[in-house]
């Protein structure tokens, strides 16, 4: 696969504050990328330098091996579908979508037949005529994207598209945005702060924080392998302990030695060690690698969310045997549930359960939303 | 519902009775005052002597050839008030509308003081604001002096249409920057950037998004100056020499002659006529403009 867009050391600052710290990252074609972070991470800021809507303090932005820093928006081969989606409110669904080739001064015919295509595409024949105010947000959400495909860019750019639809239509759009993407070939860069719809839709997963990138990866790559805390504590739930890797295959923490399938590390060096709460078994006390007491049960549905102290640290499991709380339980770890990471600047800030409530969670999440 | 509903509370609170009553008489006894004397000789029984005045009343003129001729005397003022009226009004739109955008997307801060000094010429008497253009454009006034100064020629602008333009610009201005500076400053800025990222320049932009985003503003400005604009008087006396007479003095001239109805008529054959004007411009902008019912 060929490189379209290379950005190549890019700093941005406004008003003396770093917004993205030396960035480097290779978009190639066809892909599905995810820029993924939370919000003032910096990810809607490297959306808009591709988009041509800021230039970078310093770097280079290369479109097909072609530097553009410089070029207007209006002159590069990148569309963009917006947040709330930015509809043109005095044009009807058609217009809106055949705005771009009347720009282009693409014949009569030929914008009937590209927007009808278009409109067939995501679903909405015979909204024709309908102004756009009177669509349901996904509705909307269709035309923004038809608008945004029927000039034919080379890269489609979106940003946080489906934050404002409801949980359910956010699945169908996901699914309905991957199969766009497959059967147009179009490099699609995605921005999102929601963990699940970056693992369920990329090809290639940019975890951002702070202005920098933490790890590029494939969905399997950054869930499996996360390279610092703040990746494994971003995607998905962790639990973070401190450890020592004693040799090659062999960690030590909370108290006990644990087999392992991770090496590469010096003799006794200390590392941070994930466990998924997915990848914990509960065994009788008597049988457990570690043993702890419960001290809260939630019931998630699918599973039970457990979380036990363990020597003061609290872990969180996901089980579907019930445990009551103030009951003393075991826990088994398998050796390929156990991945190691070196130790990094996030090293201690996360993967402790004991101040994690889900309403605190879904609280900023909330608040996330508006900002960007 | 509900908007009517606000509107009576709002109004039932500033004016302790409901709106319908302040309606009439704040509006609607006034002008059936008017239409009384319009249509009412000074015996007051009824007539349309007034009203047909103002059509067939001629007078006679000497051109600048020395030809003299018979005009119809009001007519001749109100295409005069309407031509110059227009002229102001677009004048007013085209220094207005880039004002007005410049202003919305400034910052904050910037937008408050500049709407603000826009503001203030307004807080003086337009009486002193004319007589301050008149001490401007006299031959020896502030501009000739400045202009010989510079080594330029003196220009002779007092009593020309050019100086009558200018001291309605002036005054008109403001209600022109208010209504498109309040739909500017609402205006989704994404949608000049998606016009950009569609393909479309600078140019393209304003033509194609915010000319058409604006017009509900543009209608509004237009309204609010055209309709006193054709109305005014006083600005063409002092800054037009009297040579430029308007239908706006016409009415002072005949109410300060005593001659209530008939000035009573001018006003009436006015209003009608505006009314009618906003009509089809109403008419117009539902059926064309993004905002109107129409769309």
């Amino acid at each position: 696969m060929d490189k379209i867009i290379e950005l190549k050391n890019i700093t941005k600052s406004y008003d003396g504050e770093a917004v993205l710290d030396d960035i480097s990252l290779d978009i190639y074609d066809n892909e599905f990328i995810t820029l993924l972070g939370p919000s003032g991470c910096g990810k809607t800021t490297t959306l808009r330098l591709i988009g041509g809507f800021e230039t970078p303090d310093s770097g280079d932005i290369l479109f097909g091996g072609e530097r553009i820093n410089d070029v207007p928006p209006h002159k590069r081969n990148v569309n963009t579908v917006f947040q709330r989606y930015a509809l043109f409110p005095h044009l009807n669904v058609f217009e809106n979508v055949a705005f771009p080739l009347r720009e282009r001064k693409v014949p009569r015919d030929e914008i009937t037949e590209r927007v009808n295509e278009m409109l067939a595409m995501v679903a909405l024949k015979g909204f024709e005529h309908r102004s756009v105010t009177s669509l349901s947000g996904g509705q909307q959400q269709r035309v923004a994207i038809a608008r945004a495909l029927v000039g034919k860019p080379r890269v489609l750019l979106l940003d946080e598209p489906l934050a404002a639809l409801d949980l359910k239509l956010r699945k169908d759009m996901q699914q309905e945005l991957k199969n766009i993407q497959k059967a147009t070939g179009i490099t699609f860069i995605f921005v999102t702060h929601d963990q699940e719809e970056a693992l369920s839709m990329s090809d290639t997963i940019v975890v951002m924080s702070e202005g920098r990138i933490q790890q590029i990866g494939t969905s399997q790559d950054v869930y499996n392998e996360p390279k610092n805390a703040f990746v494994a504590d971003f995607i998905g739930e962790s639990n973070i302990v401190d450890g020592v890797m004693l040799r090659d295959k062999l960690v030590s923490f909370s108290g006990h030695t644990f087999p392992c399938v991770d090496g590469g590390f010096g003799a006794n060096e200390p590392v941070d060690v994930v466990v998924r709460p997915e990848d914990v078994d509960i065994v009788a006390e008597d049988k457990g690698m570690l043993t702890g007491v419960v001290t809260s049960v939630t019931f998630m549905g699918v599973h039970y969310e457990v979380i036990v102290d363990i020597g003061g640290f609290k872990w969180m499991i996901q089980t579907t045997d019930f445990v009551d709380v103030d009951e003393r339980i075991g826990l088994y770890i398998e050796p390929d549930a156990i991945h190691i990471m070196k130790k990094s600047e996030f090293s201690g800030l996360y993967g402790d359960y004991a101040s994690f409530s889900n309403e605190f969670d879904e609280l900023s999440d909330a608040e996330s939303e508006g900002e960007e | 519902m509900t908007k009517k509903k606000t509107r009576a509370s709002l109004v039932t609170g500033l004016a302790g009775g409901p709106y319908e009553l302040w309606a009439v008489i704040f509006i609607l006894v006034p002008l059936a005052f008017v239409a009384y004397y319009a249509f009412t000789d000074n015996a007051f029984h009824f007539t349309t002597a007034n009203i047909t005045r103002f059509f067939t009343a001629t007078s006679t003129v000497t051109g600048s050839d020395g030809a003299a001729g018979e005009v119809h005397t009001y007519l001749v003022i109100a295409w005069r008030s309407i031509k110059l009226a227009v002229i102001s009004t677009v004048v007013c739109l085209l220094l207005g509308y880039p004002l007005a955008y410049i202003i919305s997307r400034a910052s904050p801060r910037a937008q408050k003081t500049m709407m603000t000094l826009i503001m203030i010429p307004m807080w003086m008497n337009f009486l002193i604001r004319t007589y301050a253009w008149m001490t401007i454009l006299q031959d020896t006034g502030i501009l000739n002096n400045f202009l010989a100064k510079l080594g330029l020629g003196r220009i002779h602008i007092i009593g020309t249409e050019t100086a009558v333009i200018i001291g309605m610009v002036y005054d008109y201005l403001p209600y022109m920057i208010m209504p498109l500076y309040s739909i500017m400053a609402k205006m989704d800025y994404r949608l000049i950037e998606a016009a950009r990222d569609l393909g479309c320049a600078p140019a393209g932009v304003l033509r194609r998004v915010i000319l058409p985003l604006s017009m509900p503003g543009v209608v509004n400005g237009v309204t609010m100056v055209l309709i006193p604009s054709i109305s005014t008087f006083y600005i063409s006396q002092k800054l037009g020499d009297g040579m430029f007479f308007l239908l706006g003095d016409a009415i002072e001239g005949q109410y300060v002659a005593n001659n209530l109805h008939f000035a009573a008529a001018i006003a009436f054959i006015l209003m009608v006529a505006l009314l009618a004007a906003m009509a089809v411009m109403r008419a117009l902008t539902d059926r064309y403009t993004y905002g109107g019912k129409g769309t």
